[in-house]
């Protein structure tokens, strides 16, 4: 369970407001959805609430523990074995394979071979167990990103979080991804946060989070 | 995070092995200058040891002085005005007290052994040819084992100066005169000494002033020519370890007015050349390995610019700062490691190639270069190298440990 508790966030000097005081909670196994406009602060807020960031005021609690009160070595086992994230680019390693690139999180924690099995049932999921010995650079976008979600999976983390996973992909490729997401969420339980500007995926959710101007909102409350 | 770090030097081959070769080009050029320098330096430093000593204890010269020959002779309240003041030296230069040395040479385990000498200026004559050398009379068992030589010996021994009226001449005296073993020839110490001794020996040190200007004789022979029995003017002490030459001559010189003098000091044009190439031998090498080390600092720099992304995933994935800095510092450490240990095997077969070529000039019986192989120049060699790529890639490696995951696609 991830508890928000009145995040703030100022970015530069002078410090300008990205975020105000936003509250909420996501249960276990929920799929959410943080949608809004460009500049909104949907990203940002996905970044404070996944550990990547730190709030300028404000608190927020993974499983009970305040991300204040980690140290980086607690902050990134609960990353390792807690957390998987996709971006809107791939960010694979284009010296390793597309197996050893979906076997990161195994090498950091030394459990490699326990996980090959896994890693290659994942690939086969996704439908790209016959590229596992490529490089990433011989793989077209919707693949590559498909790759990226078999990392983030590789571990079955109790949180994913998608920071517009979809962005750089065609409607198809997209579809796809957005199945993968879907599966995973009612599968295996995993909760999911989802960052879109897309409304059409943004309603494939649960529950949407809609930001206005870094204020929780309602999409129909905006003026357009 | 070493496979990591492999697979990120692999993928990037030409700058790998550039700058391997930077680092083994450094290592080489020390190895080499050093044991070119240094075989060059054991070969004078044999030279001048054959015939000094590793610490050479003398009669100290003792001038004449006017005041107290006044008062000797005059009593202090005489005014005396000299007109031809009193000067020179005052007695033939004579150690002191040969029985006390006798006593602390024996009872001092750092001493190898000693042996007393009495050196005399000579003229070596054979029928109409002349020759002016330093004869040293001495005591042949035991020089034979404080110095090498019996190993520069070209004819004869040395051992065969026991017994009377022998002489041991260098090659160059022997060559001027033409004389071989066996042979008589006179030796006059001016003032009508004079005497006639059997050439024995003959000895070759390839060094064209020595072996012209040096003899060596039986010490009673000597001390009976120049009509001093008895007397002994030096005594040269061969040491186990020859670089405490110098503290240990410090040490004795506090006990005695004699003088003290280690083979350093004896020879201090030779040192002072030494430390010059010692200087110059590791400014050339500083200055390759700083640039091996920039061309490294480089080149880790401009990666982790490059692999900013890399570096945030592998950060949101859990891999920690410490790791990151692992990441970098391991290819630095690698490149510097296997540079080093290429420039190691590089110098070696280079001295070896170099210690091969004939020069045509003589060189310690041989016409080759004296190389040395010391493994303290290998050791340094690759500390050195090791170290300042570690340094190197430390500087990248603690810059991209510090880069946090937003910092980095903020700036996407």
């Amino acid at each position: 369970m991830i508890v928000c508790h009145n995040l703030i966030k100022d970015f530069g000097d002078p410090p300008q407001r990205v975020l105000y005081g936003t509250s909420f909670t996501i249960e276990d196994g929920e799929f959410v959805s943080i949608s809004g406009r460009s500049g909104s602060g949907k990203s940002t807020l996905l970044y404070l609430i996944s550990s990547l960031d730190h709030p300028t005021l404000g608190e927020v609690l993974i499983d009970g523990i305040n991300l204040k009160d980690m140290d980086t070595k607690q902050i990134h086992k609960l990353r390792n074995e807690k957390i998987g994230f996709i971006f809107q680019f791939h960010y694979l390693l284009p010296e390793l394979t597309v197996l050893e690139n979906v076997l990161l999180p195994a090498r950091n924690l030394k459990i490699i071979d326990q996980k090959k099995g896994t890693a290659f049932e994942l690939l086969k999921k996704l439908g790209i167990s016959h590229l596992a010995n490529r490089y990433p650079n011989q793989l077209s976008g919707g693949e590559q990103q498909r790759v990226a979600i078999a990392r983030a999976l590789l571990l079955k983390p109790k949180y994913l979080f998608a920071d517009e996973p979809t962005g750089n992909l065609d409607t198809i490729n997209a579809q796809i991804v957005m199945n993968i997401l879907k599966e995973v969420n009612r599968t295996d339980g995993t909760t999911i946060c989802l960052v879109t500007h897309d409304p059409d995926f943004a309603s494939m959710a649960k529950r949407e989070i809609y930001l206005i101007d870094g204020k929780i909102s309602h999409r129909d409350n905006e003026i357009i | 995070m070493f496979f990591l770090s492999w697979r990120q030097m692999v993928a990037r081959k030409k700058q790998t092995i550039l700058i391997l070769l930077g680092i083994s080009l450094g290592t080489l050029l020390f190895v080499s200058i050093s044991g070119v320098q240094l075989g060059m330096r054991y070969y004078i430093a044999q030279q001048l040891l054959n015939h000094t000593a590793h610490i050479l204890i003398s009669g100290a010269e003792r001038k004449v002085n006017p005041t107290e020959v006044t008062n000797a002779f005059y009593g202090k309240n005489e005014f005396v005005a000299w007109l031809i003041s009193p000067s020179g030296l005052r007695e033939e230069v004579n150690l002191e007290n040969y029985g006390g040395w006798y006593d602390l040479l024996s009872n001092d385990p750092r001493v190898v052994d000693f042996s007393p000498r009495m050196s005399a200026h000579v003229i070596l004559s054979k029928g109409n040819f002349n020759s002016s050398v330093n004869i040293i009379g001495t005591i042949p068992e035991k020089t034979v084992r404080i110095t090498s030589i019996e190993n520069y010996m070209k004819e004869g021994t040395f051992m065969a100066l026991k017994g009377s009226h022998n002489i041991v001449i260098g090659s160059g005296v022997a060559d001027d005169m033409g004389v071989k073993v066996g042979q008589y020839i006179n030796v006059n110490a001016g003032s009508g000494k004079m005497g006639t001794f059997k050439v024995v020996g003959i000895f070759h040190f390839g060094n064209e002033q020595v072996d012209r200007s040096l003899s060596f004789a039986n010490l009673p022979d000597i001390q009976i020519l120049t009509k001093s029995p008895g007397r002994v003017t030096e005594i040269a002490v061969a040491l186990f370890d020859i670089d405490k030459s110098q503290v240990i001559a410090d040490e004795w010189k506090i006990l005695t007015t004699d003088k003290v003098e280690d083979w350093q000091k004896a020879n201090q044009s030779f040192m002072e050349m030494i430390r010059v190439q010692d200087f110059s031998r590791y400014f050339i090498t500083t200055a390759i390995l700083v640039v091996a080390s920039f061309g490294i600092y480089n080149v880790l720099s401009i990666m982790i610019n490059q692999k900013k992304r890399e570096i945030a995933i592998l950060r949101a994935i859990g891999y920690g700062p410490d790791k990151i800095l692992q990441l970098i510092l391991y290819q630095g450490l690698v490149l510097g490691i296997s540079g080093a240990l290429l420039g190691l095997l590089l110098g070696f077969l280079l001295n070896i190639y170099i210690g091969s070529i004939d020069l045509n000039i003589e060189i310690g019986g041989g016409h080759n270069l004296w190389i040395s192989y010391d493994w303290k120049i290998y050791v340094t060699a690759f500390i050195s190298a090791t170290l300042s790529s570690l340094i190197a890639s430390f500087i990248p490696a603690r810059t991209a440990s510090k880069m946090t995951p937003m910092d980095i696609m903020r700036s996407e």
